[in-house]
């Protein structure tokens, strides 16, 4: 059935989809927005404020947010939230030391109201990075075991390689489509 | 029912509603709602709710959506600071060239002008930091567009965040772009420059303009806007030339600009051409011809419209007051025309007063009467006051001005008789004895006058003649019989007016007297009035020649321009033309807040007025000694084979003379006197000096005078000072010079207790008054018997000086050698023993740097000024001298100097027994070795 309300969407012109891309700064966010709107690598600088972009994947459009990860601009990711159809919530496997405070904002975040419709995406990025996490060890991290009423799925990704952002694409614009 | 239904609605509100419009998907619908936002915002509804929503809809390429969001931004950036952090980025998209979007940067200048303005606006802390990046390249863009939107951001900048502009180097930028290709650039460049400099916290300016700067600006000024070219005019008014070739080719190069038709350029090259001229001789031929170039503009101002005439108005009455031959010839275009509003009205006439002169007066006069039988009040008042003005000003034809004041007071219009008779009065104090035959005429329109001025002025007129009015008592009776009811000024008025009727004429007017005393001490409760009238009572009972003194005593002329500018006010008013300031006549500092800090504009110095005070100036003896040096070897026909082998023999002479003679006519002895006395004391010894060679007294050093008491502080009175050692006397020397506007007499001087018992052996002689404008040396002898306090620093005196205007107090620092005594030389033996008896710790050392003197020559010097040598030796090519000096109060100060040939620093080595004295001597030291 889902497949038949997607021809319809397809037909009718589908609304464009709202996806915030979160996570702590320097986990790698600009750059997947970018990767993922371009195809390309550029060169960053920290997002003081946000970006956002169209994107269309396999005949899907998005729209995706890309907030500033700086402690001094999470408090104001809040004013996003409203009306997200998913979170790319993007993790530094390399940065052991702050996975703690990326699982707490994650937690945080998970537990705002608006978002309890929204499906998540963890991305553990960098793994191309010598002695970072495994995939499971960031899953571990972050306690998605307890993760409850939720569509997630957790990958791993390397934003500068282009490799696991596919995989991660995919799945969710599968999930986005099935879900209505 | 309750009551509770009142609180819920099913409305959600207008900002809700914007809410979620703005959170549209659809382009056009976004749109729609940022512009009922922008709105509501204009019309004064609080809508920054919506801030975070509105920033949202920031990034986009419809660049209307764009402008709107900005403006949101602009207004509500500062209430709220925090969030305007999601603003940023945004900025740092369109103007970065590095990062992101796809092609580098936003590829049309208008976007990213447009975002570095928007930045330059929004005054929130935090966020300027990230802002730096992003203006740093703009004002390096290749689009001038941008490079001039950017290099005002910069000052904008610096008024949220000096140091982050200092620091970020963008002065240096914004000084590189001076010299941009674009005259659009150079023009903000400069206006963002100035403003900074005027806002620079130390009053200094920041980034200094140098010729080659000002050479690319005067190449731009003919390229630019308008509003660019005042810009560049009005800092080329801040900017002075080095020297009259660079003032005259400024000059040159802006003159052209005289005739544009904005009438804001055409004022700014004004300011900088009378600037300028300043800095020229006032006789050369270009003066001349600017004088005549500077007519023509300031004429054609005055056909524009009103308002603008106003503005011309007010700065040509600066001009006029400044240089009055620029309009000279051009007194017709200030007549009144009958339809000028009044304000133009008022401000003509002003300036028609300012340009009466003896040429132009029959025409002005005729004017002025025509003026007079107006239908305005104010006007026909104002017409009738310069009426007499101008026969106050204009010497020769206030005849004629009094015969048209007579004929308007024969019009019987009442207040034209009351302004005529204010005038007259002044006329009066201006030519005494001359116009008295009038005064029947005036008294015929005694009742007529109902304001107190004009009542005032007509009891003053008859009490100051009252020997030639044979009813004055009669007349001035009648006045006395409302006495309560008078305004004070004419109470004030009618008592001295009966006191001095009394004093002309005490048989028959007893009665009257006592009349009006009792009336002003015992039925008055005004304070000024009683008082006046006991001290009247009591002058006439006790002494009545003295009150006869005192009341009848001379009045001191009234000056011809009673409304002229205080020089100094209108030289700063002269570099702030085409300003609000010189609409208001009044300093920036005055009416604007927040600006006291910052640097007050003069005129600059005429480039040859330097003389002034270098002839001031003592010159400074290292130019005479050579001199003696070669007029000694001319007298004796000897060959010099260097200085030092002659010089200690004149040097012991003059010694020699000085304990013998007291300084009397050694000086012919010394022969080397004759030189040096003309140098210094032309100004007071005269021709006498030169012949006798007043000798040893200019010979020892005299600090150049320094400025005591600044004009601006001593309301008009300047007065530069030193103090030097004559004879054996402690001489404080002094310059005034009257800053004001009337005349200063009555000085007097009173020194505070100080360290070494200064204080005046004389009173204070200054010849006759000391006119506006003028100077006058005056010399005060000191004693060392007054009272002793120990003041810190130990040479630090204070001063109060007195004159007619009031007491003023100054501190000055005595130098140290005017208290070195003559009789300083101690015995070989007696300098010995007390060299060893004070303390070690009694000893101070001190490097002398810089010395380029030989042994014998310092030995020379000192002596010249009471330091005397006792020993002289030469260990291991080191010269040490051993000296010894006296301070008037008895404290021996014994030194050792080490002088190596051809080093400059010379090490002292003090000892006292009151070492604090120390450092006093070693800045006289240094002050006499560096003379």
């Amino acid at each position: 059935m889902g497949g038949l309300l997607s021809y319809f969407r397809n037909l009718l012109g589908s609304r464009e989809m709202r996806i915030l891309i979160l996570g702590l700064d320097g986990a790698g966010k600009t750059t997947i927005l970018y990767r993922l709107q371009v195809g390309e690598v550029v060169t960053t600088i920290p997002t003081i404020g946000f970006n956002v972009e169209q994107v269309t994947y396999k005949n899907l459009k998005f729209q995706v947010w890309d907030l500033g990860g700086q402690t001094s601009i999470r408090p104001y990711w809040r004013c996003y939230y409203s009306n997200t159809d998913a979170i790319i919530y993007v993790v530094d496997s390399a940065d052991r030391d702050r996975i703690g405070i990326s699982k707490d904002e994650l937690i945080y975040m998970l537990g705002e109201d608006e978002l309890q419709g929204a499906i998540l995406v963890v991305l553990a990025n960098k793994q191309d990075m010598a002695g970072c996490l495994s995939v499971a060890e960031v899953h571990q991290a972050l306690g998605l075991d307890a993760l409850k009423n939720r569509t997630f799925q957790i990958f791993k990704t390397s934003a500068t390689k282009g490799e696991g952002l596919d995989m991660a694409m995919d799945w969710l614009s599968n999930a986005l489509m099935s879900r209505k | 029912m309750t009551d509770s239904k009142y609180f819920t609605t099913t409305k959600k509100g207008e900002i809700f509603e914007l809410k979620s419009e703005l959170n549209n998907d659809k382009k056009e619908k976004k749109k729609e709602a940022v512009k009922k936002v922008i709105a509501s915002m204009t019309v004064g509804k609080d809508v920054s709710a919506l801030f975070p929503d509105v920033v949202n809809c920031m990034q986009t390429d419809n660049l209307e959506l764009k402008k709107l969001v900005y403006l949101y931004l602009m207004n509500y950036a500062k209430s709220q600071p925090d969030m305007a952090i999601m603003a940023v980025n945004t900025f740092v998209k369109e103007l970065a060239t590095s990062p992101m979007t796809k092609d580098c940067e936003d590829p049309n200048p208008l976007i990213r002008a447009l975002a570095v303005r928007t930045m330059g606006c929004i005054r929130v802390d935090k966020i300027t930091e990230y802002l730096c990046e992003p203006l740093r390249k703009c004002l390096k863009d290749e689009d001038p567009y941008v490079r001039k939107t950017a290099a005002v951001c910069v000052a904008k900048l610096y008024d949220i965040n000096a140091a982050l502009v200092e620091d970020q180097g963008f002065l240096d930028q914004l000084k590189d772009l001076l010299s941009d290709s674009n005259p659009m650039v150079v023009a903000n460049a400069v206006a963002a420059l100035s403003e900074i400099n005027e806002a620079s916290p130390s009053g200094q300016p920041l980034v200094e303009m140098n010729a080659q700067t000002i050479n690319k600006l005067l190449t731009a000024l003919n390229e630019c806007t308008e509003w660019g070219q005042v810009f560049i005019l009005d800092s080329l008014a801040n900017y002075s030339p080095k020297d009259d070739r660079e003032a005259q080719s400024i000059c040159e190069r802006i003159t052209p600009r005289l005739a544009h038709a904005n009438a804001a350029v055409v004022l700014s090259a004004v300011k900088v051409l009378m600037k300028l001229m300043e800095m020229l001789q006032s006789e050369s031929d270009f003066v001349g011809t600017l004088t005549k170039k500077l007519a023509p503009p300031l004429v054609t101002l005055l056909s524009s419209e009103p308002e603008v005439q106003y503005v011309a108005l007010r700065n040509i009455n600066l001009i006029v007051q400044k240089r009055p031959d620029i309009l000279k010839h051009e007194m017709k275009v200030f007549f009144v025309k009958y339809n000028d509003p009044i304000y133009v009205k008022l401000e003509k006439l002003d300036i028609m007063i300012r340009l009466a002169s003896q040429a132009n007066i029959a025409q002005v006069l005729s004017e002025l009467k025509e003026y007079a039988t107006e239908v305005d009040v104010d006007f026909v008042r104002k017409a009738v006051r310069a009426i007499g003005r101008c026969a106050i000003k204009v010497e020769p034809s206030a005849e004629r001005c009094v015969s048209t004041l007579l004929d308007l007071i024969q019009t019987k219009v009442n207040y034209v008789v009351q302004e005529a008779i204010v005038v007259i009065k002044d006329i009066f104090r201006k030519y005494p004895n001359k116009y008295e035959s009038i005064i029947s005429t005036l008294c015929e329109n005694l009742d007529t006058l109902d304001e107190p001025e004009a009542r005032a002025s007509m009891i003053w007129i008859i009490g100051e003649y009252a020997e030639r009015i044979d009813n004055a008592d009669e007349l001035l009776e009648s006045f006395l019989e409302g006495f309560h009811d008078e305004n004070t000024q004419v109470q004030l008025q009618l008592l001295t007016a009966i006191v001095k009727l009394f004093l002309k004429r005490p048989t028959d007017t007893q009665e009257l007297v006592q009349q009006v005393l009792s009336l002003a001490t015992q039925d008055s409760d005004n304070p000024d009035l009683r008082d006046r009238g006991f001290i009247y009572w009591r002058l006439l009972s006790t002494d009545p020649a003295a009150a006869k003194e005192v009341v009848l005593a001379e009045k001191p002329l009234i000056s011809e321009e009673t409304d002229l500018l205080e020089p100094a006010l209108l030289d700063e008013l002269i570099c702030h033309i085409s300003s609000l300031a010189s609409v208001y006549h009044k300093p920036p500092t005055a009416f604007v807040e927040g600006r006291a800090a910052g640097a007050r504009k003069s005129l600059p110095a005429r480039s040859n007025s330097n003389e002034d005070t270098v002839q001031r100036v003592p010159q400074p003896q290292s130019q005479v000694i050579p001199a003696q040096d070669s007029l000694i070897g001319d007298l004796l026909s000897m060959d010099i084979g260097g200085p030092s082998v002659v010089t200690p023999a004149p040097t012991s002479q003059s010694g020699l003379g000085l304990d013998l003679l007291g300084g009397g006519l050694d000086g012919i002895l010394g022969s080397n006197d004759p030189i040096s006395a003309p140098a210094i004391s032309q100004t007071t010894t005269g021709l006498l000096g030169d012949i006798f060679g007043f000798s040893q007294a200019p010979t020892s050093y005299i600090p150049p005078k320094v400025n005591w008491l600044p004009a601006e502080k001593g309301k008009g009175f300047d007065v530069w000072g030193t103090f030097s050692r004559k004879n054996g006397q402690i001489s404080m020397d002094m310059t005034f010079s009257n800053k004001a506007m009337q005349p200063m007499g009555g000085f007097a001087i009173q020194l505070n207790k100080n360290s070494f018992g200064l204080t005046p052996a004389a009173p204070l002689q200054v010849g006759g008054p000391l006119n506006p404008g003028a100077s006058i040396e005056t010399s005060v002898i000191l004693s060392t018997a007054g009272a002793v306090q120990r003041m810190d620093p130990l040479n630090d005196l204070q001063v109060a000086m007195k004159n007619n205007i009031g007491i003023f107090y100054f501190a000055c620092l005595v130098p140290m050698n005017v208290f070195f005594t003559e009789d300083g030389q101690l015995d070989k033996r007696i300098f010995l023993s007390t060299w060893k008896d004070i303390p070690a710790q009694n000893e101070v050392q001190y490097t002398l740097t810089g010395v380029m003197l030989t042994a014998d020559q310092v030995v020379q010097k000192m002596q010249q000024n009471n330091v005397f040598t006792i020993a002289k030796r030469n260990v291991e090519g080191q010269d040490m001298l051993y000296q010894s000096l006296k301070l008037t109060n008895n404290v021996w100060v014994l030194n050792e100097l080490k002088i190596q040939p051809g080093n400059p620093n010379v090490t002292l080595s003090l000892k006292s027994r009151s070492v604090e004295v120390a450092s006093g001597v070693f800045a006289a030291y240094d002050a006499i070795l560096h003379s």
